[in-house]
């Protein structure tokens, strides 16, 4: 077992947690390709059916909302990660 | 640079007190949202003048809204869910004006109002199925599923909350650190989107989110 002393120890951690934020941010991936998908559905949607252009735009929102909050986790942790130390 | 509430003044000078640039600008907001319905909504006619019918259409525009999602109970809960609407879009767009921060760069405002919504959310259930029958639907279709339904309603609260926060300061620190790669002309667009249409977004997505958790807690 290898001892450091505590500044080096505490360097480590600082390093650690800046590595740590960007790998959070790798789920970002998730909820793009869901939320891209969300819209392209709903383009396809509007060509088929522009009268209800509004209520689907709306309900495309709503989803797109929900299935980007994974991603608004990762950035809150990586926040927290930088400036929380 | 740290993100996060900075404080102002002491009240008194007492520790506990602390008065915030999220608490400053917040009631600026409010007051400029109760000079702005003060001017439009003065001498209200049959035959609607110009500045009344601004009020009307962005009346009509969030009625039209709830509307469909609550059938029948639009008029109801208009004056809550507009509140939402017109508060947090403002505060969203108002860190356009130069020194002034976003009070929804803030997790305090945001829970503040998410906890508002979780609170109506569990009365409108007791109201709809009475208080037992509200506390039977967290254990369906099976007992086992209960502490899961009841994490998946306390989640509800903290998500609502840290969408709009995680949006909105996720842009205050992109802008900044263009701020501090490439100072003159090149953050002026990133305004424009991050500060405008992310928080003209945000406000409308806040408030159909609160609308959509009404919704389901009375069906």
């Amino acid at each position: 077992m290898i001892e450091f002393s505590p500044e080096v120890a505490e360097s480590i951690i600082t390093i650690a947690s800046f590595v740590a934020s960007g790998l959070a941010l790798i789920a970002g991936v998730g909820p793009g390709i869901g939320m891209g998908y969300a819209a392209g559905k709903a383009t396809t949607a509007v060509r088929r059916q522009p009268e209800a252009r509004g209520a689907i735009i709306t309900t495309m929102l709503l989803g797109q909302v929900v299935s980007g909050s994974t991603g608004i986790y990762s950035l809150i942790i990586a926040i927290f990660l930088i400036f929380g130390i | 640079m740290s993100p996060g509430p900075a404080v102002q003044f002491y009240i008194f000078g007492n520790q506990n007190l602390p008065v915030t640039d999220t608490l400053l600008v917040g009631w600026l907001t409010m007051i400029i949202i109760l000079i702005g319905v003060k001017y439009l909504t003065t001498k209200l006619e049959i035959r609607p003048n110009k500045k009344q019918n601004v009020a009307e259409l962005l009346i009509e525009a969030i009625h039209g809204q709830i509307e469909p999602m609550l059938p029948g109970e639009g008029w109801k809960f208009l004056p809550f869910i507009a509140t939402i609407f017109i508060y947090i879009t403002l505060s969203n767009i108002i860190i356009v004006i130069p020194g002034l921060t976003s009070p929804s760069a803030d997790l305090n405002l945001t829970l503040g109002l998410a906890l508002v919504v979780f609170i109506v959310v569990q009365q409108q259930g007791i109201k709809e199925y009475g208080l037992f029958g509200y506390l039977k639907s967290y254990a369906e279709p099976v007992i086992f599923l209960l502490p899961i339904n009841i994490i998946g309603e306390l989640a509800k609260p903290i998500s609502h909350s840290f969408r709009l926060f995680g949006n909105i300061i996720g842009g205050l620190i992109i802008v900044s650190l263009i701020y501090q790669a490439a100072p003159p002309i090149i953050p002026v667009p990133l305004h424009l989107w991050f500060d405008l249409f992310v928080g003209l977004i945000q406000g409308f997505i806040y408030g159909m989110v609160a609308i959509a958790y009404i919704s389901v807690a009375k069906t």
